[in-house]
Protein backbone atom coordinates (compact mmCIF):
# COMPACT_ATOMS: atom_id res chain seq x y z
CA UNK A 1 0.00 0.00 0.00
CA UNK A 2 1.14 3.38 -0.86
CA UNK A 3 -0.61 5.17 2.06
CA UNK A 4 1.46 7.39 3.86
CA UNK A 5 1.12 7.96 7.56
CA UNK A 6 1.68 11.71 7.39
CA UNK A 7 -0.93 12.85 4.99
CA UNK A 8 -3.26 10.53 7.31
CA UNK A 9 -1.97 12.17 10.67
CA UNK A 10 -2.29 15.38 8.89
CA UNK A 11 -5.98 15.05 8.70
CA UNK A 12 -6.90 13.31 11.61
CA UNK A 13 -5.33 16.79 13.73
CA UNK A 14 -7.02 18.40 11.47
CA UNK A 15 -10.59 17.47 12.04
CA UNK A 16 -9.71 17.06 15.96
CA UNK A 17 -9.16 21.21 15.88
CA UNK A 18 -12.16 21.27 13.66
CA UNK A 19 -14.19 19.04 16.56
CA UNK A 20 -13.04 21.07 19.25
CA UNK A 21 -13.66 24.11 17.56
CA UNK A 22 -17.36 23.54 17.72
CA UNK A 23 -17.10 22.59 21.19
CA UNK A 24 -15.27 26.04 22.03
CA UNK A 25 -17.55 27.67 20.08
CA UNK A 26 -20.81 26.75 19.99
CA UNK A 27 -24.03 27.44 22.68
CA UNK A 28 -26.17 24.83 21.34
CA UNK A 29 -26.01 20.97 23.53
CA UNK A 30 -26.50 19.25 19.73
CA UNK A 31 -23.59 21.21 18.25
CA UNK A 32 -21.20 20.15 21.44
CA UNK A 33 -22.31 16.78 20.76
CA UNK A 34 -21.82 16.75 17.23
CA UNK A 35 -18.07 18.27 17.89
CA UNK A 36 -17.68 15.03 20.18
CA UNK A 37 -18.40 12.91 16.93
CA UNK A 38 -15.93 14.74 15.24
CA UNK A 39 -13.49 14.14 17.62
CA UNK A 40 -13.85 10.96 17.68
CA UNK A 41 -13.78 10.09 14.42
CA UNK A 42 -10.51 11.74 14.02
CA UNK A 43 -9.53 9.04 16.69
CA UNK A 44 -10.80 6.51 14.85
CA UNK A 45 -8.47 7.55 11.51
CA UNK A 46 -5.66 7.63 13.86
CA UNK A 47 -6.14 4.16 14.89
CA UNK A 48 -6.72 2.86 11.51
CA UNK A 49 -4.08 4.73 10.18
CA UNK A 50 -1.50 3.41 13.21
CA UNK A 51 -2.53 -0.17 11.79
CA UNK A 52 -1.54 0.15 8.73
CA UNK A 53 1.28 1.54 9.55
CA UNK A 54 2.74 -1.23 11.71
CA UNK A 55 0.39 -3.85 9.07
CA UNK A 56 -1.69 -5.29 11.13
CA UNK A 57 -4.89 -4.34 10.43
CA UNK A 58 -6.99 -6.66 11.95
CA UNK A 59 -5.85 -5.50 15.21
CA UNK A 60 -7.23 -1.99 14.79
CA UNK A 61 -10.27 -3.55 13.37
CA UNK A 62 -11.17 -4.92 16.75
CA UNK A 63 -10.46 -2.08 18.43
CA UNK A 64 -12.60 0.39 16.03
CA UNK A 65 -15.68 -1.79 16.64
CA UNK A 66 -15.01 -0.91 20.52
CA UNK A 67 -14.63 2.69 19.48
CA UNK A 68 -17.88 2.83 17.39
CA UNK A 69 -19.72 0.72 20.11
CA UNK A 70 -18.67 3.33 23.28
CA UNK A 71 -19.45 6.07 20.19
CA UNK A 72 -23.23 5.23 20.16
CA UNK A 73 -23.46 4.85 24.02
CA UNK A 74 -22.23 8.25 24.21
CA UNK A 75 -24.54 9.55 21.83
CA UNK A 76 -27.60 8.09 22.82
CA UNK A 77 -27.06 9.03 26.77
CA UNK A 78 -25.86 12.33 25.79
CA UNK A 79 -29.23 12.89 23.24
CA UNK A 80 -31.08 11.92 26.33
CA UNK A 81 -29.82 13.80 28.51
CA UNK A 82 -30.00 17.06 26.33
CA UNK A 83 -33.98 15.80 25.06
CA UNK A 84 -34.66 15.42 29.32
CA UNK A 85 -33.20 18.76 29.96
CA UNK A 86 -35.34 20.41 27.37
CA UNK A 87 -38.53 19.20 28.49
CA UNK A 88 -37.54 20.48 32.23
CA UNK A 89 -35.89 24.20 30.99
CA UNK A 90 -37.50 24.74 27.81
CA UNK A 91 -33.94 25.35 26.42
CA UNK A 92 -31.01 23.86 24.53
CA UNK A 93 -28.63 26.72 25.87
CA UNK A 94 -25.74 26.05 27.65
CA UNK A 95 -25.53 28.98 29.68
CA UNK A 96 -29.05 28.57 30.62
CA UNK A 97 -27.76 25.26 32.87
CA UNK A 98 -27.12 27.32 35.61
CA UNK A 99 -29.37 25.73 38.33
CA UNK A 100 -26.28 25.28 40.79
CA UNK A 101 -24.74 28.73 40.75
CA UNK A 102 -25.06 29.74 44.74
CA UNK B 1 -3.54 7.76 -3.30
CA UNK B 2 -5.74 10.02 -5.18
CA UNK B 3 -8.51 8.20 -3.92
CA UNK B 4 -7.43 8.32 -0.35
CA UNK B 5 -6.84 12.63 -0.55
CA UNK B 6 -9.97 12.45 -2.01
CA UNK B 7 -11.68 11.06 0.42
CA UNK B 8 -10.07 13.09 2.88
CA UNK B 9 -11.20 15.80 1.40
CA UNK B 10 -14.58 14.64 1.16
CA UNK B 11 -14.47 14.19 5.15
CA UNK B 12 -13.12 17.77 5.68
CA UNK B 13 -15.75 19.55 3.69
CA UNK B 14 -18.38 17.20 5.53
CA UNK B 15 -16.82 18.34 8.91
CA UNK B 16 -16.75 22.14 8.28
CA UNK B 17 -19.93 22.52 7.14
CA UNK B 18 -21.55 19.98 10.18
CA UNK B 19 -19.58 23.02 12.33
CA UNK B 20 -20.62 25.99 10.67
CA UNK B 21 -24.51 25.51 9.41
CA UNK B 22 -26.88 27.06 11.16
CA UNK B 23 -29.58 24.64 11.13
CA UNK B 24 -29.31 21.19 13.57
CA UNK B 25 -30.88 19.53 10.70
CA UNK B 26 -28.33 20.23 8.03
CA UNK B 27 -25.61 19.75 10.93
CA UNK B 28 -26.65 15.76 11.67
CA UNK B 29 -26.94 14.85 7.63
CA UNK B 30 -23.18 16.80 7.10
CA UNK B 31 -22.52 14.23 9.98
CA UNK B 32 -23.70 11.31 8.55
CA UNK B 33 -22.26 12.12 4.98
CA UNK B 34 -18.90 12.28 6.73
CA UNK B 35 -19.31 8.94 8.36
CA UNK B 36 -20.27 7.88 4.98
CA UNK B 37 -16.49 9.26 4.22
CA UNK B 38 -15.07 7.74 6.77
CA UNK B 39 -16.60 4.06 5.87
CA UNK B 40 -15.32 4.44 2.86
CA UNK B 41 -11.90 5.58 3.90
CA UNK B 42 -12.03 2.59 6.18
CA UNK B 43 -12.95 0.39 3.02
CA UNK B 44 -9.93 1.80 1.32
CA UNK B 45 -7.52 0.65 4.16
CA UNK B 46 -8.85 -2.87 3.34
CA UNK B 47 -10.53 -2.96 6.99
CA UNK B 48 -14.11 -3.84 5.66
CA UNK B 49 -15.35 -5.03 9.05
CA UNK B 50 -15.19 -1.76 10.45
CA UNK B 51 -16.89 -0.01 7.64
CA UNK B 52 -19.33 -2.24 7.50
CA UNK B 53 -20.01 -1.37 11.24
CA UNK B 54 -19.36 2.45 11.08
CA UNK B 55 -21.40 2.58 7.61
CA UNK B 56 -24.32 0.60 9.69
CA UNK B 57 -23.83 2.34 12.90
CA UNK B 58 -22.34 5.72 12.66
CA UNK B 59 -24.00 6.82 9.19
CA UNK B 60 -27.43 5.20 10.26
CA UNK B 61 -28.03 4.66 13.86
CA UNK B 62 -26.13 8.32 14.98
CA UNK B 63 -27.68 10.09 12.34
CA UNK B 64 -31.27 8.57 13.12
CA UNK B 65 -30.53 9.33 16.66
CA UNK B 66 -29.71 12.85 15.92
CA UNK B 67 -32.36 13.58 13.75
CA UNK B 68 -35.30 12.51 16.28
CA UNK B 69 -33.38 14.40 18.39
CA UNK B 70 -33.76 17.69 16.45
CA UNK B 71 -37.35 16.80 15.96
CA UNK B 72 -38.14 16.52 19.42
CA UNK B 73 -36.85 20.44 20.13
CA UNK B 74 -38.80 22.96 18.59
CA UNK B 75 -37.80 26.52 17.14
CA UNK B 76 -34.23 26.51 19.41
CA UNK B 77 -31.66 27.02 15.96
CA UNK B 78 -33.43 30.61 15.64
CA UNK B 79 -33.31 31.80 19.08
CA UNK B 80 -29.57 30.86 20.10
CA UNK B 81 -26.83 33.68 18.27
CA UNK B 82 -24.27 32.31 18.42
CA UNK B 83 -20.65 34.01 18.04
CA UNK B 84 -18.25 32.28 15.86
CA UNK B 85 -16.31 35.28 14.53
CA UNK B 86 -14.80 35.64 18.25
CA UNK B 87 -12.97 32.48 17.75
CA UNK B 88 -12.53 32.94 14.13
CA UNK B 89 -8.46 33.27 14.74
CA UNK B 90 -8.67 29.61 16.40
CA UNK B 91 -8.63 27.77 12.59
CA UNK B 92 -5.66 29.72 11.48
CA UNK B 93 -3.83 29.36 14.06
CA UNK B 94 -4.11 25.30 13.33
CA UNK B 95 -3.70 25.53 10.08
CA UNK B 96 -0.51 27.08 10.79
CA UNK B 97 0.24 24.42 13.08
CA UNK B 98 -0.32 21.67 10.42
CA UNK B 99 1.92 23.50 8.02
CA UNK B 100 4.95 24.02 10.10
CA UNK B 101 4.60 20.36 11.78
CA UNK B 102 3.88 18.89 8.21
CA UNK B 103 7.32 20.77 6.82
CA UNK B 104 9.26 19.84 9.71
CA UNK B 105 7.97 17.18 12.18
CA UNK B 106 6.16 14.82 9.78
CA UNK B 107 8.62 13.27 7.38
CA UNK B 108 10.09 11.41 10.48
CA UNK B 109 7.06 9.58 10.96
CA UNK B 110 8.04 7.61 7.43
CA UNK B 111 10.84 6.39 9.74
CA UNK B 112 8.91 4.06 11.50
CA UNK B 113 7.87 2.26 8.60
CA UNK B 114 9.24 -0.94 8.95
CA UNK B 115 10.57 -0.38 12.26
CA UNK B 116 7.57 -2.12 14.40
CA UNK B 117 6.33 -4.23 11.30
CA UNK B 118 9.18 -6.74 13.28
CA UNK B 119 7.23 -7.07 16.62
CA UNK B 120 4.44 -8.32 14.36
CA UNK B 121 5.19 -11.94 15.12
CA UNK B 122 1.35 -13.40 13.56
CA UNK B 123 -1.25 -12.06 11.55
CA UNK B 124 -4.47 -13.57 12.83
CA UNK B 125 -8.14 -12.93 11.56
CA UNK B 126 -10.45 -10.79 13.10
CA UNK B 127 -12.59 -13.34 14.27
CA UNK B 128 -9.45 -14.73 16.32
CA UNK B 129 -8.21 -11.61 17.58
CA UNK B 130 -11.74 -10.77 19.06
CA UNK B 131 -12.39 -14.42 20.43
CA UNK B 132 -8.70 -15.11 21.78
CA UNK B 133 -6.71 -11.63 22.56
CA UNK B 134 -9.58 -9.69 23.07
CA UNK B 135 -11.94 -12.16 24.43
CA UNK B 136 -12.28 -10.33 27.57
CA UNK B 137 -13.47 -6.99 26.10
CA UNK B 138 -16.73 -8.50 25.00
CA UNK B 139 -17.46 -8.40 28.78
CA UNK B 140 -16.65 -4.61 28.65
CA UNK B 141 -19.08 -3.93 25.99
CA UNK B 142 -21.62 -5.51 27.04
CA UNK B 143 -21.56 -4.12 30.19
CA UNK B 144 -21.39 -0.49 28.61
CA UNK B 145 -24.44 -1.49 26.50
CA UNK B 146 -25.96 -2.79 29.76
CA UNK B 147 -25.06 0.95 31.10
CA UNK B 148 -26.40 2.52 28.62
CA UNK B 149 -29.70 1.18 28.72
CA UNK B 150 -30.14 1.59 32.21
CA UNK B 151 -29.05 5.20 32.24
CA UNK B 152 -31.69 6.28 29.57
CA UNK B 153 -34.48 4.25 30.98
CA UNK B 154 -33.38 6.17 34.61
CA UNK B 155 -33.56 9.72 32.80
CA UNK B 156 -36.96 8.73 31.05
CA UNK B 157 -38.43 7.59 34.62
CA UNK B 158 -42.44 7.83 34.31
CA UNK B 159 -43.42 7.44 38.11
CA UNK B 160 -46.51 5.32 38.26
CA UNK B 161 -49.45 7.02 40.45
CA UNK B 162 -49.51 6.55 44.07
Amino acid sequence: MSFTFSLDFLFVILLFFIGAYCMIVSRNLIKQLIGLEIISKSALIAVISCGALINNINLAQAIIITIILVEVVVVATGLALIVKNYRLNQSIDIKKLNNLRG
Amino acid sequence: MTYHLFLYLIITIAAVMAVMHKKMLSSAIMLAVMSIGVSLLLFNFNAPWAGVFELSVCAGLITVLFISAVSLLKKEDELLKENYAKFIILPFISIALFILGTIYFMPYFEYINGYTKTNVSENLSLGEIIWKNRGFDLFGQITILATAVFVIKSIFYKRSDL
